[in-house]
């Protein structure tokens, strides 16, 4: 491998901001699986995407904006915006949790959640990340990637370098016990207690 | 269906203002539209900024002030069109799937033009140009997957293959050899004439695009790559425009690129799948037929010549975005090896092209190829999209 290469590789894994973007598209992803999948297949694609989503989220309340907040100026008004989006996608997600895959309202309603999710994490990029990035000290953002990562480990996705999967049996379960389990490991992670 | 944009009429050019209402137009969606919506989006986009920076260039050297004043009316008219066409494409995207976005409209645009062409020379020039974007795709779509996690194949759909085309780091060039000779206004077909201005534009916004973007990445590897294919995109806006013959007229140019909107917009209201988009496209076209009536005018009475005798007799055959796969494997078997020298085209690595890659790519490896390095080592593999087997060069197939 070459120097540069090594170096994409390290800027890539350890970076809480490329850890999150990739995070964007595995969800994206997964929204494309349960919208293609049927029958029993789409409802374990949805089961997955619900927990990544509530995963991703849970570890960005955690870890990310409470950083971002610390960080720069304006930062508390981006956060809140952040926060009201994610609030809102929260209902639509437990309505969409609690509804028969089949029936003809699931796919509007998907396709909604899509788009929100969708613009919601383009803000974060745009708005939050950018600055996490510009203003962070260099080495502030490993750790961070280290608690995303445990958070990670409780809603795995597919393989891919650097994630341990997690047991079968997180893969079942409520959401909100699953939220409460990743924040646990968020802040064990963090060095903070639970 | 013949159609000839002189025998009819548009809108009024006192009509044609729209609001800021009519102008903020509902974006397509970004991941359940057309892929080849969204390249109509973009070649169209290209196509309304040549027609404001001609306009422009065309009133810096104009010294009378009524002239300049019907160019500055209608000029207000196509910058208006430009924000409605790209003002379609959604703010949800990201620059990297705009970016792959812009490379399928090089490849499925310029290998139907290079199917298209009667002329042979203006043919190679574009089977040329077309092996080279087709790399640029299979670049981005590398580091499209690095950064954010999706396949180029949820844009592209499956209707342009991704994979190797000429090696990007051998598209630089000295630039003496990407200057290609003109064709000859008074012998070319018509229909040349519209093909050389459609690609032109095309790169020549793809060449701003890159320019501008490519600094707003904060990851190295991207800013890099942007800079490396945006000086190669230099390159082709060279090798496009100068296949146009210098010796046209400012007012015949000025018909000709009204012309040849004319000739887009009726093409894609042909095709379009989006009838909110095609709404558009209807609109624009008849914006457009009274642009080419005032450019004619100012023709005959400015040039003393009739348009009529350098334009189509009828709008030829519409240009049609579609899968170029079977075409573009072909021309990757037989051309991948090609480079230009002076005008023309050799298979060798000639002196001046060596000497040119020498200064550029000695010193350490160039972005284009840091970037599948490091893909490879971040998946264990290559991103590719070959849905008609494999690769036609065996030496170009992932082991
Ligand atoms: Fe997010
Ligand atoms: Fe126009
Ligand atoms: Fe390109
Ligand atoms: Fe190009
Ligand atoms: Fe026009």
């Amino acid at each position: 491998m070459t120097q540069t290469a090594q170096a994409a590789r390290t800027a890539f894994q350890d970076d809480v901001v490329a850890l999150l973007t990739r995070q964007h598209g595995d969800i994206r992803n997964l929204f494309d699986e349960v919208e293609r999948a049927t029958g029993q297949d789409r409802r374990t694609a949805l089961r997955q995407l619900v927990r990544l989503l509530a995963v991703h989220e849970t570890a960005e309340q955690e870890v990310v904006h409470p950083f971002a907040r610390r960080l720069f100026e304006g930062a508390d008004e981006v956060v809140r915006e952040r926060l009201a989006e994610e609030e809102g996608a929260k209902e639509t997600l437990a309505r969409l949790d609690g509804m028969d895959p089949g029936s003809p309202e699931f796919l509007p309603t998907l396709r909604a959640l899509r788009a929100d999710v969708m613009h919601h994490a383009r803000a974060e990029e745009r708005y939050e990340f950018r600055e996490i990035r510009r203003y962070a000290e260099p080495g502030a953002l490993a750790p961070l990637a280290q608690a995303v990562r445990a958070a990670e480990a409780m809603a795995p996705t597919r393989p891919h370098p650097g994630v341990q999967g997690a047991p079968a049996n997180l893969l079942t379960g409520p959401v909100a016990a699953l939220m409460d389990r990743t924040r646990d490991a968020v802040r064990k992670a963090m060095g903070r207690e639970g | 269906m013949t159609f000839n944009p002189l025998e009819h009429r548009g809108i009024p050019l006192d009509r044609q203002l729209r609001d800021w209402r009519e102008l903020a137009v509902e974006p397509v969606d970004p991941d359940r539209g057309d892929p080849y919506t969204r390249c109509r989006i973009i070649t169209m986009n290209g196509i309304e900024i040549e027609a404001m920076l001609f306009s422009h260039h065309f009133a810096r050297h104009c010294p009378d002030l009524d002239v300049k004043r019907t160019l500055a009316r209608v000029r207000y008219i196509e910058a208006q069109q430009q924000k409605a066409v790209n003002w379609l494409l959604p703010g949800a995207s990201s620059v990297l799937e705009t970016t792959i976005s812009y490379e399928q409209v090089a490849v499925d645009l310029t290998a139907w033009i290079a199917r298209m062409e009667p002329d042979p020379y203006l043919t190679q020039a574009y089977q040329f140009g077309v092996l080279e974007d087709f790399d640029h795709l299979y670049r981005y779509a590398n580091l499209y997957e690095m950064i954010e996690h999706r396949k180029a194949e949820e844009i592209v759909d499956q209707l342009t293959e991704v994979m190797p085309g000429r090696p990007t780091p051998l598209h630089h060039r000295d630039p003496v050899d990407n200057v290609r000779e003109p064709y000859d206004r008074r012998g070319a077909n018509p229909l040349s004439k519209l093909h050389a201005l459609t690609v032109m534009a095309a790169e020549q916004q793809t060449m701003n695009f890159y320019l501008n973007v490519g600094p707003t990445y904060m990851e190295p590897i991207a800013r890099q790559l942007y800079q490396e294919i945006g000086m190669i995109e230099e390159e082709h806006v060279t090798h496009y425009e100068s296949l146009i013959d210098p010796g046209e007229t400012w007012w015949e140019q000025l018909v000709h690129h009204e012309y040849n909107e004319c000739y887009l917009y009726h093409s894609f209201i042909e095709q379009e799948s989006d009838a909110r988009v095609r709404a558009i496209w209807e609109l624009h076209l008849n914006m457009e037929l009274e642009h080419l009536r005032l450019a004619c005018d100012l023709m005959r009475r400015h040039d003393g010549r009739d348009p009529a005798e350098v334009l189509a007799p009828e709008l030829p055959n519409v240009l049609t975005f579609e899968p170029n796969k079977q075409y573009l494997r072909e021309l990757i078997a037989t051309q991948l090896d090609l480079t230009t020298l002076g005008t023309g085209y050799v298979r060798e690595a000639h002196e001046r092209f060596e000497r040119m890659q020498q200064a550029l790519n000695s010193d350490g490896m160039p972005p284009s190829d840091q970037v599948l390095d490091a893909h490879r080592e971040m998946f264990g593999r290559e991103y590719r999209l070959q849905t008609e087997g494999e690769h036609p060069v065996p030496a170009l197939r992932e082991n």
